[in-house]
């Protein structure tokens, strides 16, 4: 059976083609303002990948925060419910479930069948994303894909302010003003938002084994920096950002 | 000079643990200065205040909710991370909501042998409050003789009374020196003696006052004192802060807020029903904001305060989110600026951007120094 | 969207009379004076019985049921709160009392004209904002006397004879006072009626959210915030008292013919705080579900009074008068007002957070509920005091909890788009979905039904 899942995230678009549980295709586009043109091209691409036309796909279902606005679904699942299917698959032991995006950071528990138990999002004052570290990579004038392995050079943990993230930018730019070695700045940044992150997973109560997912995963400054904050280990998927589309065509082909 | 009050403050647990090691007396932690410490003392318990200590941290929020002030949450996570796990006992005197948070998860998920809620009043205002609060320190003077096995008597409280007395005078006697031109004390110094007091025996901490004080007579003061400001606000330990301020040409020398004055302004008087005498000093003390209604008494003595010390601007301050002090500030910095006393604004957080902070404190510092020129 | 119809619903008859009573009393409230009767503001918690003794034309201003009215109209609300930002008050105190300052800088009367000032203040100190609120009135407005009553003597399984002394001690001397500012004369029958309308009134609301333990509730919370407001307003009158009887009638007629507040009854919640009041159509949503919140310790606990009956289920609480006492003086009258409100459901966690999560365990129990949700309501920290653990302790005893971020009174603080997407994982996770997308009843809900 040929399933497709499209998580319309709010920044990217992430299309899955899926023939009998394998991942055949994949996509990933900007959302932009058009989402649902986007949508469309991201759809294209991965058929093309997968060889098949759109003809062949025998169910489409949408997740993600614009998952209202998916073309061509036929169903539709919350980006936690999509996070817990997908993970659960490539994972049958994961009970915690960290999704870490652009601008949503959550937590989930499930049990041995995959089933959401609990669940936590951002809140104001305790929230944790992507944004962040791409507005602190600007601060240290690196790009956002130098962010990572830059913080795993240094050997120094300077505390920064878990609470508030316009107060923690104030404290990077003194930090800088200051002289602190940029690639400790850079791991400061990661522990604040793994701060916040485990904060997060600490309401809905974590145990492993725990997944992380989602585009800030492939930061690997910020896995090391959960990994201390959690004090066990986390598993990172290939292609993290894909979990949710995955977990999505999982679920279409339940239908 | 002020070493070793620093050296308590910053090894607050080595100091209790020993000081349990030493007498074989029991621990209490609280949480709020209304708590009637005189009882405890006269119980032979140690009263130790819980503060937090100002690192990020990712444990309360499953106890307690974010819009609630960091420094409950602050205490709360000092008692996750089983810093305070030497604790006999924990007790909270009423004030405001967001501290109470903290003792109430410290029970249910860190319970000691002994805890303790004391519904001090809030309408301190009220000829009620006085027979109300005697009535409530009886049934706690109880609860503690039965927690600690013997009996506490007058003579006991005489002797706690006393001491904690004296060392209010002695701390009054500090701060006195602060009104001189040339003030003797930083207020980071200050900052240390007053806090440090309120996680030591206190017999032990005059021992240190009497020290320091007799050694202050000869200190001069070589430090250039620059603009005479007052702190004001809600509960404050950030040493880093005062520091950072007073190497911007700035003296603190007087303060209004929790972790400072408010905490050792007011003696207990004698009366023959010592937990009356106990019972009016609480209420007559200077207030916190939740127990400053329905007349603000709280004004016309930070007035005082900026009288008498010749204060020359006001640091206003508060732990963000705190809704009783938010209550009384606009009322405050209104009255200071008629005064003609300006105030800067500052919320406080865990830990705080030292480096933004200073570039507020130095222009506001300009603005006070640009103002005497045209005096 | 159509409803899958399993139960017959109707709309309450006595509604409309309702809504006259809540108009008529901010109506009297400025008209006051025109037949030189008295006006006080106070909140919503104050011994409202007590200046009842200076006469049958003594008219309030409830001030947290004020705000909230201002809060449901989202324009006005704005206004008020960008004016009291302006004033230099902060963005996170209560936004009730945001919105009631701002209606009085701005000089704006929710139903028109001015805002008309009150003869006097008559307060109780509950959080940490209540007195301060009208020290706060009198800073904007100065000259308003004002007195305030301190009840926080701690929970009710420990209140004795010193706390009382306390309370009544502090009601006398508010009886002198207000005889001295208005120039009255107290007259002690009628603080006694209206000690009685009180016991009467709110035993009936309890009785009245009793009747919500059927299957299908005919009462919903939505529905319930607009009746249970009366009691906020006037709950030492004859009025609201009466008025909660004819509802208890009507309700209990409800509940005999199976009547429900939404046809697709299919799962129970309750809510806890105040809801997000610009927003209430987020009750219509769960609907669509065929989710009912049939309340919360905030709809049956601030203005109801209960107790646990012999069979351990929670019920209206007896009033003195059916328990066969007569209250006689000034003295004793006082004395029956304070234990009775110190018994309030509502005010319990204000002590420990545990305490509270008894009560929710025993509603969710008693009430059959599949879940709950809980409204992190940044606007009133009296409310939200250790709701954290309230969700520990409901997560412990065995229920799902969805948690939602908002404010009461702030629509600034409030995003019902992602509050949707919150409700919809939630319903997921409870097995249930939309009405049109077809649904099965899950597991839990079965089970609820099956144990009523």
């Amino acid at each position: 059976m040929i399933t497709a899942g499209i998580d319309m995230g709010s920044k990217t678009i992430k299309v899955v083609v899926l023939r009998n549980g394998r991942i055949i295709g994949k996509a990933m586009i900007l959302a932009g303002f058009e989402s649902q043109q986007a949508a469309e091209q991201a759809f294209a691409t991965a058929l093309e990948e997968a060889g098949i036309t759109g003809e062949e796909v025998e169910r489409t279902a949408a997740t993600g925060a614009g998952r209202k606005y998916a073309p061509r679904t036929q169903q539709a699942i919350s980006e936690v419910a999509g996070d817990a299917r997908g993970v659960h698959k490539l994972y049958p032991n994961a009970r915690t479930v960290i999704d870490v995006g652009a601008e949503e950071g959550r937590a989930i528990r499930c049990n041995e069948k995959g089933k959401v138990l609990d669940f936590a999002l951002n809140e104001k004052c305790a929230a944790g994303a992507g944004a962040f570290t791409e507005a602190m990579s600007r601060a240290l004038e690196v790009k956002i894909e130098d962010l990572g392995p830059m913080s795993l050079t240094s050997e120094n943990a300077i505390p920064m302010n878990a609470q508030c993230a316009v107060f923690a930018e104030s404290e990077v730019v003194s930090l800088l003003h200051q002289k602190t070695p940029k690639e400790d700045i850079a791991r400061a940044v990661h522990d604040a938002i793994a701060s916040r992150i485990v904060s997060l997973a600490r309401k809905v109560g974590f145990e492993p084994e725990v997944v992380l997912i989602g585009g800030v995963a492939q930061n690997k400054g910020f896995v090391d920096s959960l990994q201390r904050a959690l004090e066990c280990q986390v598993m990172v998927p290939e292609d993290p950002e894909y979990i949710g589309a995955f977990g999505a065509a999982l679920a279409a082909t339940e239908g | 000079m002020f070493g070793q009050f620093r050296q308590w403050e910053q090894n607050r647990h080595d100091y209790a643990q020993a000081w349990k090691e030493r007498t074989g007396g029991k621990v209490m932690g609280y949480f709020c200065t209304y708590v009637p410490e005189e009882i405890l003392h006269a119980a032979g318990v140690l009263p130790v205040r819980i503060l937090g200590s100002h690192e990020p941290q990712d444990v309360t929020e499953p106890h307690i909710f974010g819009m609630f002030c960091p420094f409950c949450r602050d205490c709360l996570a000092q008692g996750l991370k089983g810093r305070y796990d030497y604790l006999d006992g924990i007790m909270i005197a009423q004030s405001c909501l967001h501290i109470r948070q903290a003792f109430t998860s410290w029970q249910k998920h860190l319970p000691t042998e002994f805890s303790y809620y004391l519904c001090m009043p809030h309408h301190v205002q009220s000829p009620r409050a006085l027979p109300y609060l005697t009535g409530e320190l009886a049934d706690f003077r109880t609860a503690v003789e039965e927690w600690t096995g013997k009996a506490v008597t007058d003579a006991n409280l005489d002797e706690a009374i006393e001491v904690y007395n004296e060392n209010r005078r002695l701390m009054h006697a500090a701060y006195d020196l602060r009104k001189g031109d040339a003030p003797p004390i930083t207020g980071e110094e200050a900052m240390e003696m007053v806090i440090s007091s309120q996680m030591t025996d206190k017999a032990e901490h005059n021992q240190e006052l009497k020290r320091i004080l007799g050694e202050l007579a000869d200190r001069g003061n070589s430090r250039d004192v620059g603009a005479r400001l007052m702190i004001i606000g809600s509960e404050d330990d950030d040493i880093e802060f005062i520091n950072m301020v007073e190497s911007c040409g700035a003296t603190f020398v007087v303060d209004e807020h929790c972790t400072g004055t408010r905490y050792f302004w007011n003696e207990v008087q004698p009366r023959e029903d010592r937990l009356e005498a106990i019972a009016a000093r609480y209420i007559d003390r200077v207030p916190c904001p939740t127990k400053d209604w329905m007349d603000r008494k709280r004004i016309p003595h930070i007035l005082e305060l900026a009288e008498e010390w010749k204060v020359d601007g006001a640091i206003v301050m508060q732990q963000k989110f705190c809704d009783p002090h938010e209550l009384d500030n606009p009322a405050i910095r209104e009255a200071l600026h008629e005064q003609g006393i300006e105030s800067l604004f500052l919320e406080f957080d865990v830990t705080v951007p030292v480096g933004q902070f200073q570039t507020r404190v130095e222009a506001f510092l300009e603005m006070l120094s640009g103002e005497d020129l045209f005096d | 969207m159509a409803t899958k119809q399993i139960y017959e619903t109707k709309p309450l008859a006595c509604w409309n009379r309702a809504k006259e009573i809540r108009k008529n009393y901010y109506l009297d409230y400025a008209k006051a004076h025109e037949s030189g009767g008295i006006r006080w503001a106070g909140g919503a918690w104050t011994f409202s019985a007590i200046p009842c003794g200076l006469g049958d034309d003594v008219y309030s201003i409830s001030s947290e049921p004020y705000a909230a009215s201002i809060a449901a109209n989202r324009e006005f609300s704005t206004r008020c709160l960008e004016a009291t930002e302006r004033a230099g008050y902060a963005r996170d105190l209560c936004s009730y009392m945001r919105n009631y300052w701002g209606s009085l800088i701005l000089d704006e009367y929710l139903w028109g004209g001015p805002f008309p000032r009150p003869d006097f203040i008559w307060q109780d100190h509950i959080c940490c904002s209540h007195a301060k609120w009208y020290q706060v009135v009198c800073d904007l407005e100065p000259g308003i006397p004002n007195f305030c009553i301190d009840v926080a003597v701690g929970p009710a399984g420990e209140i004795n004879d010193n706390k009382l002394d306390y309370l009544v001690g502090q009601m006398q001397d508010g009886i002198e006072w207000m005889e001295e500012v208005t120039g009255r004369t107290y007259e002690d029958e009628k603080l006694i009626e209206a000690v009685d309308n009180e016991c009467r009134a709110t035993s009936l609301w309890a009785e009245i959210c009793c009747l919500n333990k059927a299957v299908p509730a005919p009462l919903e919370e939505k529905t319930m915030y607009s009746l249970y407001v009366l009691g906020t307003l006037m709950k030492h009158s004859k009025v609201v008292a009466d008025f909660y009887a004819e509802l208890r009638d009507e309700v209990r007629e409800r509940v005999e013919n199976q009547i429900a507040a939404i046809p697709n009854e299919r799962c129970r919640l309750m809510s806890d705080t105040q809801p997000p009041w610009g927003f209430l159509n987020l009750f219509r949503y769960l609907a669509d579900y065929g989710a009912v919140s049939v309340g919360s310790l905030y709809t049956f606990g601030l203005i109801g009074m209960w107790e646990v009956k012999p069979d351990d289920t929670w019920g209206p609480r007896t009033t003195p008068r059916e328990r066969g006492i007569e209250i006689k003086d000034r003295n004793q009258a006082l004395r029956v007002l304070a234990e009775w409100n110190l018994n309030k459901p509502q005010w319990q966690h204000f002590y420990s957070p545990h305490l509270k999560t008894d009560l929710m365990l025993r509603i969710a129990k008693e009430w059959s509920l599949d879940g709950v949700m809980l409204h992190y309501n940044r606007g009133c920290e009296g409310l939200s005091v250790g709701i954290a653990e309230n969700r520990l302790g409901l997560i412990e005893g065995g229920f799902p909890v969805m948690t939602f971020e908002g404010n009461m009174g702030d629509e600034r603080e409030f995003d019902l788009a992602r509050t949707h997407v919150r409700v919809d994982t939630f319903m997921e996770t409870l097995g249930l979905k939309k009405d049109d997308a077809g649904s099965e009843p899950s597991e839990q809900t079965h089970r609820a039904r099956v144990c009523t």
